[in-house]
């Protein structure tokens, strides 16, 4: 009984410490300036929208003057380079994912695990000398530069991820397929991609939100096959 | 002209040699089967045939054209594989329909061909379903379907009932030779099942080691395998094997096996041993001359059949297997099925004559 | 009888020959040529450690060879980086780790409230750190934080938070802990609901004290999982830089001066560029062999779960 009150006291404490930020983030961004300046918080207030409003039209009015915001500009452009980065991320990966689990090479596999220790590496190491060097060529801030260091950390995801699909699939079915008459490049659009096209989905999202990547990555094939594993020794 | 021709075809997957210089024909409408220990190469062999083994060096001749550096699409070939192998994002129509969208057939035709198919297979009416939602035996006709409807010259079997129970692989032993025979289609067959291979095949190419070690008609490796080492994988249980003692007598040999004597035409060999399959060992109550007294250690029944474990007087052991049960008493005597048995040396593995002579049995 | 005798022209035709196949190739070498692309800025910064390199004096450089290293080796404040690095390191890995073992052990049983909740704890996962260091700047600002005002009326009156040299470490790494236990969390949950149950079951029957089945049992089959989670956190906290920098740029004074901090410090104020490439090369080292560790475990989980599979 008291373990069990105490249990409850702990969870408590614990979903207090990692939502109340959020909530109270949320609480914020409903308040007046004049609401989230002052002291003790607030906790009953009649919310506002007024933040919201100002960011979708680009103007903060406060009792000073008017603010001008770039939100949904700068929103726009992070979503842009994201959905580039991944495009050029999956037509670049998916096919080197393709090889590197269907054709043991030395090539592939030195290159796997370069682009892995790549994105190990302090991103720094990699941003700092292109930095400058973009910047000799005229390439900073612009998409093309972005993108380009973006596949510092899309590629290497996309390609572990999609590569383990691929590696999952059974080569047979593409196999059967080409026996019936289809060419290679038939096979890998119509057979291989389908099939491996819940780990590409994931592989999306997942490069999307880098540090949840590796938790729920890691969540589908620990739970399948570590318990597993553990068993049998 | 042959539906295939193979010419010393080897794979090396890097210093293993998994094919040594093979060869192997299939006349049409022949089924031949490719037996084997599991890991010799059978697969490999398969999808050397179908061009899906990069690293195959040799020549495949199908229907008289040298495809040998054809890419597996251009083959025009049928294959069921051990694990089916279907699409598992297509249901079962389209699944079927896969050879013939490539040869760019209208609509019509095709639905007519798939139609067509699926009904001689029995699987008309699970045409929408997903291969997920079939059962084993469907998934196995839905493969089947798929690489029939192409009508194909020559169709490929990667031990197509390995993995489906009991029941369906019967059904199938029985079925497959008849739907191959109506499709006027010939078939290379890979199991490491002798009944199998002695239900589906015509003739049988046992490969061990990489190589083929007999390539003959299924009575012909039963009755007469080329080595001991077939003896002993073809059959189940296998062929006896008896050391026995061999004597030249004229231009034959008169050899004794475990109190048995048999005449043989051929030389003798340096280390004779004696074949004889469990069904030609016959089982006596009364002694008779030709026949060696004989103690019942053990009686197992098996599939409708008893098999007898028999030990002679001077310590031989075999399997003796019948359909009616042995004789009361432990004591018996044996006798051999006139005609039937195999002469072996074991200083080459080689099979050196077969079918004894009967009258030197009573002898 | 035989085709062959009948066909000789077969024979004479030419076996098809073993070759190479290209395709692997083709395919990989897009990826291949952006992996170069990422691999020219990584030796450029080889190169730039071994030369002295200041933007602001772009005719004074020259090569130096390791010279870079002796002096940063040879500086108090270099020394002082990897201290504030490891004890970063150590201590926030350390108490996630807790943490997160503490919490999957609350959260083990299968129930519609647990699983809401594991769920709900993933969320400080998804803010980018940028966005967790600025919700809990807000939160600890001495003038309208919430943080700030509880603290304050507990009696706590001098908490200076990230101001403070003497809380900022303490600060920074509460914010760590809030955006990556749920990280350890989650994997150690799926670790321990995938355990065996036999070895539980057995326990209890022979009636083995609780003490003794969690650390006798719990402990040892969690270990993969607590590997795995742990060489992860310790490879991304050596190299922290979005908390540290949203929260203090370093500061105050050095005393949250970690590695990239220092560098990217060294490389846009002091314009150092080859003092700088230096420090990140010594963190490279380190995370080579830590990444070298994880890819190896990281394979034999994958390896063995393919084996039970």
């Amino acid at each position: 009984m008291i373990l069990k009150s105490l249990r409850g006291v702990a969870l408590l404490l614990v979903v207090l410490f990692f939502m109340f930020p959020i909530f109270w983030i949320v609480v914020m961004s409903l308040q007046t300036n004049a609401e989230i300046l002052s002291l003790p918080p607030k906790l009953i207030f009649p919310p506002t929208l007024m933040n919201y409003t100002a960011l979708i039209t680009g103007h903060l009015k406060t009792s000073v003057g008017t603010l001008n915001i770039a939100f949904m500009h700068n929103l726009w452009n992070s979503f842009l380079l994201s959905a580039l980065s991944v495009i050029v991320a999956l037509v670049l990966g998916v096919p080197a994912a393709y090889a590197f689990a269907r054709y043991k090479f030395r090539l592939g596999e030195d290159m796997a695990f370069t682009l892995l220790s790549l994105k190990f590496a302090p991103p720094l190491l990699v941003l700092l000398p292109l930095s400058l060097e973009f910047q000799r060529v005229g390439l900073d801030n612009t998409y093309i530069g972005l993108i380009w260091i973006y596949q510092l950390i899309t590629l290497p995801l996309i390609l572990w991820i999609v590569r383990g699909y691929f590696e999952d699939a059974s080569p047979d079915i593409e196999y059967a397929y080409r026996v019936d008459g289809h060419s290679w490049l038939k096979g890998f659009l119509k057979i291989a991609i389908p099939l491996a096209r819940p780990g590409i989905a994931a592989a999306v999202v997942l490069s999307i939100i880098p540090t949840l990547a590796i938790a729920l990555y890691a969540q589908r094939w620990l739970v399948e096959g570590l318990s597993l594993g553990a068993v049998k020794g | 002209m042959s539906a295939l021709i193979v010419t010393s075809l080897s794979v090396r997957y890097g210093t293993h040699h998994v094919l040594r210089d093979v060869d192997l024909d299939v006349r049409q409408n022949e089924r031949v089967v490719l037996f084997g220990p599991s890991g010799v190469g059978k697969t490999v062999m398969l999808r050397a045939i179908a061009g899906l083994e990069p690293g195959a060096v040799g020549q495949v001749v199908l229907a008289g054209r040298d495809v040998s550096r054809d890419p597996p699409e251009a083959r025009h070939l049928g294959m069921a594989f051990q694990n089916f192998a279907l699409y598992p994002h297509m249901p079962a129509r389209e699944n079927i329909a896969s050879p013939l969208r490539a040869r760019k057939l209208d609509t019509a035709p095709i639905a007519a061909k798939v139609k067509s198919v699926a009904e001689l297979l029995r699987i008309d009416h699970v045409l929408d379903h997903f291969p997920r939602q079939l059962s084993n035996g469907q998934k196995q006709r839905t493969a089947l379907a798929r690489a029939l409807v192409g009508e194909p010259k020559l169709i490929l079997f990667d031990d197509p009932l390995r993995n489906v129970d009991a029941k369906l692989r019967y059904e199938m032993r029985i079925e497959l030779p008849r739907l191959l025979a109506k499709r006027e289609t010939a078939a290379i067959y890979v199991t490491q099942d002798f009944r199998e291979a002695m239900a589906i095949g015509d003739r049988v190419a046992v490969l061990i080691d990489g190589e083929i070690a007999q390539f003959a008609l299924a009575d012909e490796v039963y009755d007469r395998p080329a080595t001991i080492a077939i003896a002993r994988l073809f059959g189940d249980p296998p062929m006896n094997l008896i050391a026995a003692h061999g004597q030249a007598r004229g231009s034959g040999t008169l050899v004794r096996a475990a109190g048995l004597v048999f005449g043989f035409d051929a030389a003798p060999p340096r280390e004779p041993v004696f074949g004889i399959r469990p069904e030609a060992v016959m089982l006596f109550s009364e002694p008779e001359t030709g026949r060696v007294a004989a103690q019942i250690v053990a009686v197992t029944p098996m599939n409708e059949r008893y098999l007898v474990l028999l030990r002679t007087e001077d310590g031989t052991e075999l399997v003796a297997s019948h359909d009616t049960p042995p004789p009361h008493g432990s004591h018996i005597w044996i006798g051999a099925e006139p005609g039937l048995g195999a002469l072996f040396d074991a200083a080459t593995g080689l099979c050196v004559a077969a079918a004894p002579s009967s009258e030197e049995i009573a002898a | 009888m035989n085709d062959i005798a009948t066909h000789p022209e077969l024979i004479t035709a030419k076996p098809a020959r073993r070759r190479a196949n290209p395709l692997p190739y083709l395919l990989s070498l897009p990826a291949l040529i952006v992996c170069i692309g990422i691999l020219i800025p990584f030796f450029t910064a080889v190169w730039y450690s071994l030369e002295s390199y200041n933007m602001a004096f772009p005719t004074g450089r020259h090569f130096v060879g390791i010279g870079n290293y002796i002096d940063l080796f040879s500086s108090g404040t270099f020394w002082h980086t990897i201290v504030v690095s490891m004890v970063y390191m150590g201590a926030s890995v350390i108490f996630e780790l807790l943490l997160g073992l503490g919490i999957a052990l609350l959260l083990r049983e299968r129930s519609k409230l647990n699983n809401i909740i594991s769920v709900a704890l993933l969320m400080p996962l998804m803010v980018a750190p940028v966005i967790a260091s600025l919700i809990w700047k807000l939160m600890t600002n001495p003038n309208f934080g919430v943080y700030a005002w509880i603290v304050n009326g507990l009696g706590f009156t001098n908490f200076g938070w990230a101001s403070s040299p003497d809380t900022a470490m303490f600060t920074v790494i509460l914010i760590d802990m809030w955006v990556n236990t749920p990280f350890i969390m989650i994997l150690l949950l799926a670790g321990l609901r995938s355990l065996p149950t036999q070895p539980f079951e057995a326990a209890k029957l022979d009636g083995v004290p609780a003490r003794f089945v969690f650390f006798r049992i719990t402990l040892p089959m969690l270990m993969p999982y607590i590997i795995t989670a742990t060489l992860f956190r310790l490879l991304s906290a050596i190299q922290e830089f979005s908390i540290v920098y949203g929260m203090t740029q370093g500061g105050p004074g050095d005393s949250l001066m970690v590695f990239q901090i220092r560098s990217y410090i060294d490389f846009y104020q002091n314009t150092n560029v080859g003092r700088s490439s230096a420090i990140l090369m010594v963190l490279w080292a380190i995370t080579f062999g830590l990444s070298k560790l994880f890819v190896n475990q990281w394979h034999a989980m994958r390896e063995r779960s393919k084996a039970g599979a």
